[in-house]
């Protein structure tokens, strides 16, 4: 009897030990192509940008009242870019992937150069859709080897917002910067106007973008992070903003922080550069009235935010669908609604057009601000959008340089960690 | 004699000076403890004008509820809580009892093998969550059930951590109460009910109530799994609240957070006169 229980017992270990390894053993099989998923149903994966839920399934119900063939399944895909995006690759690994996912200025060319992002231009022209109607930088921000990999979705570009109470105190014109070099003139007085213990300017630190905001200022001293693959941070020009950044942190102009906004809203910063995806919050928060204004500089503003693109592994009758609710989620007036719910941008030029977007942003000066400057966006650099890690590592530099380390030496090391991120990662692939 | 009085007089100093001490390094660590949580409970009250000003307003005024109906009106926040409620029992129950009788069989039964088998447990021990998620992953998909509870349950309940605890508690009962159990005639799960339990009590209270915890705020695993609210738990059902490009209105953010700890905070009410119990029972004569 004991002996009987002894062996049975040493039997089912033995059987549980081989289903623990089988556990851990399992890799996907099925991850070359994902034949799984229904043709009539979509999937979308959203992170709901700018807290859009409730309108990303308004934009649905009318897709599936116009199309009643198909259903469009809404997934709540993580809570920022990166989360979607890590959803996306444990998808990709491991099969059942969705139709159509937001990938982000920063997350999209990964995918794409590892062909795991479908192109799209064959599928929107066999869809009929007009390509020449989204504003052509948010949409050529997706270009890569004569392909589009993403439709602009969810797109926006920084501000200057600035406290119109503290300009007529320290007796400015009620108008942004002309350049960064207005700004310093204006400094001293701004300075004096705020009062000690606030700032006149706050910028979000390395962690919170601010590599997305400097690109602003390099490219107003003539300088960028890259020309085409080749990095020129060490370029005279990309030294000389850095320098600029690093006297505005000595001389007490400029105070970092992850979340500038707030601030502002408080009434502790005078101005900052933020998204214009921050205008509806600010607006709401701040106690006092709220200037908005173009970047300093001409014709040198940054893009960001997201696209929706479509897996290159479903099925072609799953990708003609997913392109059709692209088109949809996209067309002009759903990029109305969209965009009025957030405050990110319109993507399509026959947006500002219709009757509803001019009278919400006749009501709305500020908004107008942002869709003003879209004319005057510029795309980024590759170093920053491209480059694997790009964001992370210009603005860990940033940091070290507003804390007063050698900008010419932490930009040098720039250089050449860019320089070997892209003979490792990137070359062989092009 | 007076050095004598001295010496006392210098004790009782120091021992008044060492309560002192003690009491400020309690006062200390109760304010690390509780001035954020109290930061997020007045939060939670206020207007949303009110939340960032400066100086800080430590009484919301005026007061308001409303980010608890926003809280429940904007996300469906009882569905994740419910979701939530459902992962943690299951996985909860089903990881003590795997973990109890696994370091009982490596502990207290001899059978060929039992080192080995513990090593392996060992080094699963050090295999980190985030490793194991992409095969895991394959392997869940592929059985199509993503956006399921066993999905998200079943990759989750395995319990190295469990077993090393509960085994090395049970090696330290006393050798003589085990023999004399089996003596009397106690079989293998007799022993382990009448005699190794209650005297492991503490021990199991403490696992129990970390491996709730962890399973009430696990995140990566069901971010992974779940797709919306039929199975997400409420540490994604938050995320929801938070704007992930502007700003965030952080009244609701702070309102489900403090909804979100309280059964967890009532739990440890409860189960910390438990573990003191536990404490004092069972006594061994030697």
């Amino acid at each position: 009897m004991n002996n009987l229980t002894r062996r049975g017992f040493l039997g089912l270990a033995g059987a549980a030990g081989v289903t623990g390894l089988s556990a851990c053993a399992g890799t996907g099989t099925s991850a070359t192509s994902d034949k799984g998923g229904s043709s009539n149903t979509i999937e979308f994966w959203s992170n709901h940008p700018g807290n859009s839920k409730p309108v990303e399934q308004q934009i649905i119900q009318a897709f599936q009242k116009e199309n009643p063939g198909l259903t469009v399944k809404l997934v709540d895909a993580g809570k920022n870019y990166e989360e979607v995006a890590q959803k996306l690759n444990a998808a990709l690994v491991g099969g059942q992937l969705p139709d159509l996912v937001v990938v982000s200025d920063v997350t999209w060319f990964n995918f794409a150069l590892n062909k795991q992002l479908a192109p799209m231009d064959d599928l929107l022209s066999s869809a009929k859709v007009d390509t020449s109607d989204y504003v052509d930088a948010l949409f050529n921000d997706y270009k890569y080897a004569d392909g589009h990999f993403a439709l602009p979705y969810a797109r926006s570009t920084p501000l200057f917002y600035y406290n119109k109470e503290l300009w007529s105190k320290a007796g400015l014109e009620d108008r942004g910067p002309k350049d960064w070099d207005e700004f310093k003139q204006w400094s001293d007085a701004l300075k004096a106007a705020v009062g000690s213990g606030k700032h006149a300017m706050e910028l979000a630190d390395g962690s919170n973008y601010l590599d997305w905001y400097f690109q602003n200022m390099v490219w107003d001293f003539g300088g960028a992070y890259s020309k085409e693959w080749t990095p020129t941070f060490s370029d005279p020009n990309t030294v000389k903003a850095g320098q600029y950044l690093q006297d505005l942190a000595k001389n007490g102009v400029v105070k970092f922080n992850a979340t500038p906004e707030a601030d502002f809203s408080a009434g502790l910063a005078g101005c900052i550069l933020q998204s214009t995806g921050s205008l509806g919050g600010i607006s709401k928060d701040a106690k006092f009235e709220v200037g908005t204004a173009f970047l300093p500089g001409t014709d040198n503003c940054p893009t960001g935010g997201a696209g929706v693109g479509i897996p290159a592994k479903i099925s072609d009758e799953r990708k003609a669908n997913a392109v059709k609710f692209a088109e949809f989620l996209t067309n002009a007036k759903n990029t109305v609604t969209f965009t009025q719910a957030t405050g990110y941008m319109p993507v399509r030029k026959s947006a500002v057009d219709t009757a509803e977007e001019k009278a919400y942003l006749e009501k709305n000066p500020n908004a107008k601000t942002a869709i003003d400057q879209l004319p005057h966006t510029r795309s980024q650099d590759n170093a920053r959008v491209l480059l694997p890690g790009g964001g992370a590592r210009i603005g860990k530099a940033l940091d070290q340089v507003a804390q007063g380390q050698d900008v010419t030496s932490v930009f040098a090391g720039l250089d050449k960690e860019s320089q070997q991120v892209f003979d490792n990662q990137i070359k062989s692939k092009l | 004699m007076s050095g004598l009085a001295h010496g006392a007089e210098a004790a009782s100093h120091r021992s008044r000076g060492m309560t002192v001490a003690g009491y400020v390094a309690m006062v200390l660590v109760l304010l690390v403890v509780a001035v954020p949580l109290f930061w997020i409970v007045i939060t939670s009250l206020k207007e949303r004008q009110d939340i960032y000003v400066r100086p800080a307003q430590w009484f919301p005024q005026p007061g308001t509820t409303a980010n608890y109906h926003d809280v429940t009106t904007r996300i469906p926040f009882l569905d994740y809580f419910r979701n939530s409620l459902v992962i943690t029992l299951v996985l909860s129950a089903s990881k003590i009892v795997l973990g109890v009788i696994s370091a009982y069989a490596l502990s207290l039964l001899r059978f060929p093998g039992r080192g080995l088998v513990f090593l392996v447990v060992i080094a699963a021990l050090m295999v980190p969550n985030q490793i194991t998620v992409i095969s895991n992953y394959a392997l869940v998909a592929q059985l199509g059930w993503r956006n399921t509870f066993q999905g998200i349950i079943v990759p989750l309940a395995g319990v190295a951590f469990g077993t090393f605890l509960m085994r090395n508690q049970f090696l330290s009962l006393p050798g003589e109460i085990i023999e004399a159990a089996r003596l009397d005639g106690a079989g293998p799960l007799k022993l382990l009910w009448r005699v190794v339990l209650p005297m492991s009590w503490p021990t199991l209270v403490a696992f129990s109530l970390i491996t709730v915890v962890n399973e009430w705020n696990e995140y990566l695993w069901p971010f992974l799994m779940s797709d919306d609210e039929r199975t997400a738990p409420l540490p994604v059902g938050l995320t929801l609240l938070q704007n992930n490009d502007g700003v965030t209105n952080w009244g609701p953010v702070m309102a489900g957070t403090v909804l979100a700890m309280l059964p967890v905070l009532v739990l440890f009410l409860v189960l910390q006169r438990q573990m003191i119990k536990g404490l004092t029972a069972g006594a061994v004569k030697s």
